[in-house]
């Protein structure tokens, strides 16, 4: 067990911040495999993780990422009502690679220094 | 779920204040998109949702799950407005980031009100400066019996008023008022880069 640190964020806000660099990859991941829009792209989260807090999140990093040229947007008339369905960008794809290196690396960094944090503990 | 004549009413006026409040920092066409991918989302969540004998909390507990229509407009200003403004340069654009940092953050409130500052004294400069040719007896350097009194555009010059130096206070205000203008602006775009390009560092939205 960690103890004895100085705790200068809370840690709900940590999880927050954590949440929030993830939700980015997260929805860059969502839309990987094919084109999705919003609502799925929310329900397909909901279902895997627990990122999505609020559902309006959603929509203006959507936004960005479109604006960044990572994701494409095109409004597309179904039965219903219109829908705006999002697919990534060749720029989107490369991104997405960089990032899941990038997470990797880092979850793989924090895991070593967990163990050994609690080897050292268990001394 | 269908609705009825007042839950549709509620729809409308939650995205009626969702609008309303984009297009105080993003471009009419941009915020229109917004809202009607906001809508599609209360269209599709509503037809899913089960008939319930009280639609109101329904409906409630549709729209508190996408955030109340300022929460959600402000996560769009912090998303959405600096980018707008950095890749296009506009001074609309620029104005609308900074009222967005500036609602957003304390430094943004008071980075801000200096740019606030540097942009009206630049407008003040130019409008003396455009006032010469219209009222050219009421743009200059205002003496009273030979004591100086102040520069600039008076509208109404009092009798016995002297007014001097009007060419040359118009050419000056003109050229300061562009300069400030220049230099703010400047100054402006390059604030919206640097906050543009750590939040690239830190992903993630800003608010909700």
């Amino acid at each position: 067990m960690l103890t004895g640190f100085p705790m200068t964020v809370p840690a709900d806000s940590w999880t927050e911040q954590l949440r929030r660099g993830g939700l980015e990859l997260a929805i860059l991941l969502a839309v990987a495999p094919g084109t999705r829009y919003g609502l799925e792209i929310i329900r397909h989260l909901q279902e895997a993780t627990d990122l999505v807090v609020g559902e309006g999140t959603i929509y203006p990093i959507l936004g960005r990422l479109t604006r960044d040229g990572l994701l494409q947007a095109e409004w597309q008339a179904s039965a219903a009502h219109p829908r705006k369905y999002y697919r990534l960008t060749d720029a989107g794809t490369r991104r997405l690679r960089v990032m899941v290196q990038d997470w990797r690396m880092f979850a793989s960094k924090i895991d070593r220094l967990v163990q050994a944090a609690a080897q050292e503990g268990g001394k | 779920m269908n609705l009825s004549e007042a839950g549709e009413s509620r729809v409308r006026g939650y995205l009626f204040m969702l609008e309303s409040s984009l297009r105080t920092f993003l471009r009419r066409d941009v915020a229109a998109d917004a809202v009607r991918e906001v809508e599609s989302h209360i269209r599709e969540r509503v037809r899913e949702t089960e008939p319930m004998p009280n639609e109101r909390d329904a409906l409630n507990q549709l729209l508190e799950a996408l955030g109340p229509p300022h929460r959600l407009a402000r996560a769009y200003s912090a998303e959405m407005a600096v980018d707008e403004a950095v890749s296009s340069g506009r001074l609309g654009a620029t104005a609308r980031a900074l009222v967005a940092l500036a609602l957003n953050t304390a430094r943004g409130f008071a980075v801000g009100l200096a740019f606030l500052i540097g942009y009206l004294a630049a407008a003040a400069l130019l409008i003396v400066a455009a006032m010469k040719p219209v009222f050219p007896d009421n743009v200059g350097l205002r003496w009273m019996n030979g004591e100086f009194r102040g520069a600039g555009w008076e509208l109404s010059i009092p009798p016995g008023m002297v007014v001097t130096h009007g060419w040359w206070v118009m050419a000056i205000s003109g050229a300061l008022g562009a300069i400030t203008l220049w230099l703010t602006h400047r100054a402006a775009r390059r604030y919206l880069r640097l906050v543009s390009e750590r939040r690239q560092l830190r992903p993630g939205p800003q608010s909700l």
